[in-house]
């Protein structure tokens, strides 16, 4: 077997999602050779389809403790690792007249047991900070939620894994894990864009395939069963509350409207679907209809708000009994070790847990890599840092004034652009007026922005560049900006017709989306695009 | 205030209906919510450029048989098309706006993916091509304004390649245009059109244009020529020293809007009154005729006419509407052709044929729109919100407005006269 | 049977931010945008703009001021989006630019007005003298190349108590005229032409109670309180008018009329609809009487007039100017045709001040043009500040269409015609 030794890493992580990079990036702070590989592109799977909703833990205080105090602890950590990442709302959980008040006295004290801090605010306090809550709420408590940018997050972590050597594949699927007696040693892989097969071998496997997973454990020839459960989300056309609201409640349907960047998100159903449905999930009318209608419990206002998209993820939760619903278990992580659990050895799987614990599994399967490894280096995750994230200085006057006077005025994408890349926005090329021009006039990404991003964040295609920079994620959904962004991409590569057919691709996906929700502004619209884009410009679907 | 013929919708197929009636001595008004889908005209009108499989057509009067019996072409029927046919071009042309095409046999233009493309009317200020020969050169000069986003030099240069054509692409800056490029989001093509509609840019242009298309046969260049100026494009055709040849760019479309003020101007001048930014709001109905409809500016001074003409378009251009619920015409609440649920209104696939695109309002066989199972009898349909085309599938959309307009303009025209 | 839209709303945003698709369109006909390249445009500062400043308020741009709020963005949008009022409102809402004194000068229209009256030949020729203008354009920015509109010496309110009020409950029928503060400080000639129509075809002019600016200069000026203040006064002299006394309100200058109509609402968020249907213009008024058949007018024989109609952006906004042109049409003996639809580049108080004076005259010079090649007598317009504008930018004279129809009219025969008896004084 041909063993080159200059691809031979300590550890291959399989999985581009939140565990994946994060836990790429703690191995390789701790002094690992990683490699990370992904079937598609950074947060594709489960990681970038939830709210993302930086929770307080509280929506698990009573049915979940132990998850809830984790949530909070990685709450603190990731606003102060993560900032630009993280938007600090804060959240409130309101009781409608039709819901049990007694839950509230139940509610925070499991809050309080858990270490999140909870407080129950006047209902006309409640409806003066939060506007958009339904005004009927006949009580509120006020809880330490927020929003968190999943691709950004990923991305950040992704990034600081390079920083620290690792090597990253993107559009490159596991075909095969590559035993030797009773040991995984290495993967086989298909680079989707030349289709070529290569191999990679490392002392540890890790699976953070999320549901995926269960198929990566397969190839190793051992089993974990997940949970496939679907949920199913809206995205509202702008940024309809200030405040994280939920229902104080159990935990139950669309019960969670969440402010993230230009939009607001509803979520979300649950339902159990079959393994073999995971990859293309498409939202139900009944789903659209639940949500909408919940949602509007939560916010009077969304029933006049437009819908820009709808949208599902699977959690990827492990499979403990025949619950239908997938609510009832435990969010908590799991940690296989299959060489104890399956006499595999270099093979472990991280799974279970959620966006808002994705570094304390990264933590977990670290631990277990190093113990393997017999390397003796203590996790810094939790205080360093990550790229883009500023350093909180401590507050006087005269930094806050030498901040206002010392800055020249921005525009508007640089003051988008900051927002996006917190302090890696610096490497952004956009001081002269080509560079500044917008590329998608909804979100404002500039020309420096997205060339930066083709340059430096690890951009296939235009969807991978829609992660990136949010071009193409406002109202429009590319109806302007996707052949301004194709032809960016075009200029720094060598086959134009092919940027053709990725520009077709992208406006399928955005599609996917929309049809769900094709009435209204959106069905109008589409028929624009369509217009230009088949119309106009005469594009196919492929061969272009 | 009273008028012949109220028209409800000012895009290609109203102006069309309105010109064609006031040229014959009727008193028109149109009520227009917003400017027309004209704005984003290619440069090219099609009649029939695909067939159902998707392939092209090169003799669209003949591929009209194919069409399903649902189709407003069918419906005004084969020989009644080729009657209307003759009068397209006049109108045009009275108009002040000169196109190229006859409707025998397509003809092509160049697409902003550097492809061939059929089509029946081209604008002027574009060229085109003979089927049999195709673009006639082998070394092209493809020439764009440095920092305008809106034309995608690659794509042109790609496709012309791809059909063996050598294309080198230049950029070229300007003074004249760096004032807008102070705009992150204005360099658009109409702004850069009102640049050149002073007239003070174009020597200079021509020379630049002269000097980098040397050793090329023809220059290729962004439709950003003549928006309120119709004379630039003229101007620079004759000062370059070869070809020109314009491609259409991201919208809004500088001889769209060119077009859309002509069509205007025309209606203007011979009488009617086109009412901008306002929208019917409600009608008067008394058993199978509209008396008067009512407007949002015009508040409680109704317009009365004898005839009425639905030309509002499709769902781009509100002409219909969907709630989450169904899909009706916000107008007059008129009975719409469409499926129940919403789940059939789509295709999965943004490329396939979308259910929605054939929806439309329900007409008899004379056009009368039907309201709740009853033709109203003064009321007639045009344009985008026929039901039963797919014009986007097909590249019959302009032939829909125009000739459905003819045709309704000949109907209340003999309407009249039996009075 | 009236028809009325059967369905419930949906996908409804404030002033329908939402619906925009990206079209563009309004980008095209923005004036501002054309020679000004600080304004970010309609469509950035309208729609894209609103959801961005919800998401952070700290994507607001200072340069929104520079928006003319003609309203030529929402006649163009074909999707009703209020882009106009998106953009005011905004300003409304997030600007920290205070008015400077200039500012606050130039938005008093009616203070400045009283106090220039009672002195109007001094004011008059004082701002008239160039040095008075220069130094006007270095302390105060206000560009010398503009001479301020003449005060007259009388006020129309003072015209109007002496002359006219005392015969004005004689006739049969009753409005309630909104004068406006150019009628009253400066040209009270149309308030009186005003009066001379009306009271032809039997209709009495009354004056409202203690009216006030409309407040349009104090709104674009960003004196926000000053201008709720006002309306909130000028709504209850409206209501007294219209709901107590049954009188509708008629006016003679597009902006104010547009202001107290839509406006009053739209931006400030003053409830105006018990009076709002009963507020129009004159020309309007008399137009459906006309229409309706209820009065006739006779012209004096002699009449022979070349017109241009210039859409001012209200109008156009309002989509009455088939009103005006429609009277000036009736009159036997005038030729007239409609010039572009365009701005002609004062907005109101914007072309006054210093920085603008140069974008202004660019956004109206294709007018400009088109006017002077004109072979007219006058040019035709409802508003006064777009006349300021063309008279002091082309060699045209400009009249208000109202004072066109008054020189026009045979009074007497009118009169005659419409069977108008005065009450006998008692």
């Amino acid at each position: 077997m041909n063993k080159n030794n200059s691809q031979e890493y300590d550890v291959i992580i399989i999985g581009g999602g939140i565990t994946g990079a994060g836990t790429a990036r703690d191995c390789a702070m701790r002094g690992l050779k990683v490699l990370m590989v992904e079937r598609h592109d950074l947060a594709t799977g489960a990681t970038g389809r939830n709210h993302g909703l930086l929770h307080s833990g509280a929506r698990y205080a009573v049915t979940d403790p132990e998850s809830a105090s984790e949530c909070i602890k990685e709450n603190m950590i990731l606003r102060k690792i993560a900032n630009h990442c993280v938007d600090e709302t804060d959240g409130l959980f309101i009781s409608l007249p039709e819901d049990d008040l007694d839950f509230q006295t139940q509610f925070i004290r499991s809050c309080v047991e858990a270490g999140i801090p909870a407080e129950a605010i006047d209902p006309d306090l409640a409806r003066r900070m939060e506007p958009s809550a339904n005004p009927n709420l006949v009580g509120a408590v006020k809880v330490p939620d927020g929003s968190v940018d999943p691709f950004r997050l990923t991305l950040a972590n992704a990034l600081d894994a390079k920083i620290h050597g690792a090597k990253l594949l993107t559009q490159h699927e596991v075909m095969g894990i590559i035993k030797e007696q009773d040991r995984a040693v290495g993967v086989r892989l298909l680079d989707r864009h030349t289709k070529e097969e290569k191999t990679y071998y490392s002392k540890i496997l890790v699976n953070a395939g999320g549901i995926w997973g269960h198929h990566i454990a397969e190839l190793a020839g051992v089993k974990v069963n997940m949970f496939p459960a679907k949920g199913s989300l809206l995205i509202f056309g702008h940024r309809v509350n200030k405040l994280v609201i939920n229902r104080c409640r159990k935990p139950s349907n669309a019960d969670i409207l969440v402010p993230g960047d230009t939009i607001s998100v509803i979520g979300t159903t649950s339902d159990r679907i079959p393994y073999d449905q995971i990859d293309n999930m498409c939202v139900t009318p009944q789903e659209v209809d639940i949500l909408m209608s919940e949602g509007q419990k939560l916010a009077p206002s969304l029933a006049t708000t437009r819908i820009l998209r709808a949208y599902a993820g699977v959690r990827p939760l492990v499979a403990a009994d025949n619950d239908p619903t997938g609510r009832n278990i435990s969010r908590g992580i799991v940690l296989l070790d299959h060489e104890e659990r399956d006499g595999l050895a270099g093979f472990i799987t991280i799974t279970g847990g959620k966006l808002m614990t994705y570094r304390l599994m990264a933590e977990w399967a670290t631990d277990l890599v190093c113990k393997k490894l017999a390397i003796d280096q203590a996790c810094q995750t939790a205080e360093t840092l990550l790229p883009g994230a500023k350093k909180r200085d401590n507050f006087s006057l005269k930094n806050a004034t030498q901040a206002i006077y010392s800055e020249a005025p921005l525009s508007l994408a640089q003051k988008a652009a900051r927002h996006r890349h917190g302090s890696l926005s610096t490497k952004i090329k956009d001081k002269n007026e080509y560079e500044d021009s917008m590329i998608c006039e909804c979100e404002g990404v500039s020309v420096g922005e997205v060339n930066y991003a083709i340059e430096e964040l690890h951009v296939n295609n235009l969807v991978d560049l829609r992660r990136r920079t949010r071009l193409g994620m406002g109202t429009c959904q590319g109806e302007l900006c996707a052949c301004r962004g194709a032809a960016l991409l075009c200029a720094k590569s060598d086959n134009p017709n092919a940027v053709k057919d990725d520009l077709a691709d992208f406006l399928q996906e955005r599609w996917k989306g929309m049809y769900p929700v094709a009435w209204g502004e959106t069905i109008n619209e589409v028929e624009f695009t369509s217009w230009i884009y088949e119309g106009v410009y005469g594009l196919k679907p492929e061969k272009n | 205030m009273k008028f012949d013929t109220v028209i409800i919708g000012g895009g290609l197929a109203g102006l069309t209906c309105g010109i064609k009636l006031a040229e014959s001595g009727q008193k028109c008004a149109i009520v227009s919510s917003g400017q027309s889908a004209l704005h984003f005209f290619s440069g090219s009108f099609d009649l029939l450029s695909y067939d159902r499989k998707g392939a092209e057509v090169a003799y669209p009067l003949e591929e009209i048989n194919n069409l399903s019996d649902h189709h407003p072409y069918r419906r005004i029927g084969v020989n009644r098309i080729k009657e209307l046919l003759s009068q397209v071009a006049p109108l045009l042309e009275n108009a002040g706006l000169h196109f190229q095409g006859d409707a025998d046999m397509n003809h092509y233009v160049i697409n902003p993916m550097g492809k061939l493309k059929p089509t029946w009317l081209t604008i002027d200020d574009f060229s085109i091509f003979d089927p049999m020969i195709g673009i006639p050169w082998t070394k092209i000069a493809l020439l764009n304004i440095s920092g305008f986003l809106d034309f995608h030099t690659r794509f042109v240069a790609s496709g012309l390649a791809s059909s063996g054509i050598t294309v080198q692409v230049k950029y070229f800056a300007m003074d004249s245009f760096e004032k807008i490029r102070h705009n992150p989001s204005e360099m658009r093509s109409t702004n850069i059109a009102k640049i050149f509609d002073q007239e003070t840019v174009i020597d200079e242009f021509i020379q630049r244009v002269n000097e980098l298309s040397e050793g090329f046969e023809s220059v290729l260049l962004p439709a950003v020529f003549g928006l309120f100026n119709s004379t630039v494009v003229g101007k620079i055709k004759r000062g370059v020293n070869k070809p020109i040849c314009l491609v259409p760019v991201i919208p809004p479309s500088v001889p769209g809007i060119r077009s859309q003020i002509t069509l205007f101007k025309r209606f203007q001048a011979l009488g009617g009154k086109y009412f901008l930014g306002d929208s019917v709001e409600s009608g008067t109905f008394q058993e199978d005729k509209l008396l008067a409809v009512n407007t949002v500016n015009q508040g409680d001074i109704s317009l009365v006419a004898d005839s009425f003409v639905m030309a509002t378009g499709g769902f781009s251009s509100l002409g219909l509407v969907a709630s989450p619920e169904k899909i009706y015409d916000p107008v007059f609440d008129l009975d719409v052709i469409s499926h129940d649920k919403r789940v059939d209104w789509v295709d999965k696939n943004i490329f396939n044929k979308q259910p929605f695109m054939y929806y439309g309002v329900k007409t008899d066989a004379a056009f009368h729109a039907i309201k709740a199972g009853r033709a109203i009898k003064n009321l007639y349909v045009v344009g985008s919100i026929l039901s039963g085309a797919n014009s986007l599938k097909e590249g019959s959309g302009a032939g829909i407005s125009l000739l459905s307009a003819l045709h309704v303009s000949d109907c209340i025209m003999k309407a009249d006269s039996k009075e | 049977m009236k028809n009325k839209k059967p369905y419930e709303l949906f996908n409804i945003s404030d002033n329908n931010f939402e619906q925009c698709v990206k079209c563009t369109v309004c980008t095209v006909y923005c004036p501002i945008l054309a020679v000004d390249p600080d304004f970010p445009g309609p469509k950035q500062s309208g729609p894209d703009g609103e959801r961005l400043r919800l998401t952070d308020p700290k994507y607001y741009d200072e340069a929104l001021k520079l928006c003319l709020n003609c309203k030529r963005c929402e006649v163009a949008c074909p999707h009703g989006v209020k882009i106009g009022d998106i953009i005011q409102a905004a300003r409304i809402k997030y600007s920290k630019h205070k008015p400077t004194l200039r500012d606050t000068i130039l938005a008093n229209t009616d203070f400045v007005g009283t106090v220039s009256s009672a002195f109007a030949p001094i004011v008059n020729t004082a701002v008239a003298l160039k040095p008075v203008r220069l130094a006007m354009d270095l302390t105060l920015k206000i560009d010398h190349h503009r001479i301020f509109p003449k005060y007259s010496g009388m006020k129309f309110e003072t015209w109007y108590k002496k002359e006219a009020a005392a015969t004005q409950d004689l006739y049969p029928h009753h409005v309630s005229y909104f004068h406006g503060c150019y009628v009253n400080y400066n040209f009270p000639q149309l308030g009186m032409d005003l009066v001379k129509i009306m009271n032809a075809i039997g209709y009495g002019v009354h004056l409202l109670e203690k009216e006030k600016c409309c407040g349009v200069a104090l709104i674009s000026n960003g004196l926000i309180k000053q201008a709720t203040r006002q309306a909130k006064h000028n709504i209850a002299a409206f209501e007294q008018s219209v709901v107590d006394k049954g009188m509708p309100i008629i006016g003679t200058s597009s902006t104010c009329t547009f202001t107290i109509r839509d406006e009053y609402p739209h931006l400030l968020g003053l409830k105006n609809d018990t009076v709002r249907d009963s507020i129009e213009l004159a020309t309007r008024f008399i137009y459906r009487l006309l229409n309706d058949e209820k009065i006739v007018l006779k012209f004096k024989p002699d009449v022979k007039l070349k017109l241009a109609y210039h859409t001012p952006c209200h109008m156009e906004k309002l989509g009455w100017s088939i009103y005006s042109t429609e009277l000036l049409d009736a009159i036997p003996g005038v030729d007239m045709f409609i010039l572009d639809s365009q701005c002609c580049g004062i907005a109101g108080t914007y072309g006054f001040k210093k920085e603008n004076y140069k974008s202004s005259q660019l956004i109206g010079k294709s007018l400009f043009d088109q006017i002077n090649e004109s072979d007219i007598d006058f040019v035709a317009t409802d508003c006064e500040t777009c006349k300021w504008q063309i008279e002091m930018s082309t060699k045209a004279k400009v009249k208000n269409p109202i004072s066109i129809l008054a020189d026009a009219l045979d009074v007497e025969a009118t009169m005659k015609a419409n069977g108008v008896v005065l009450k006998k004084e008692s």
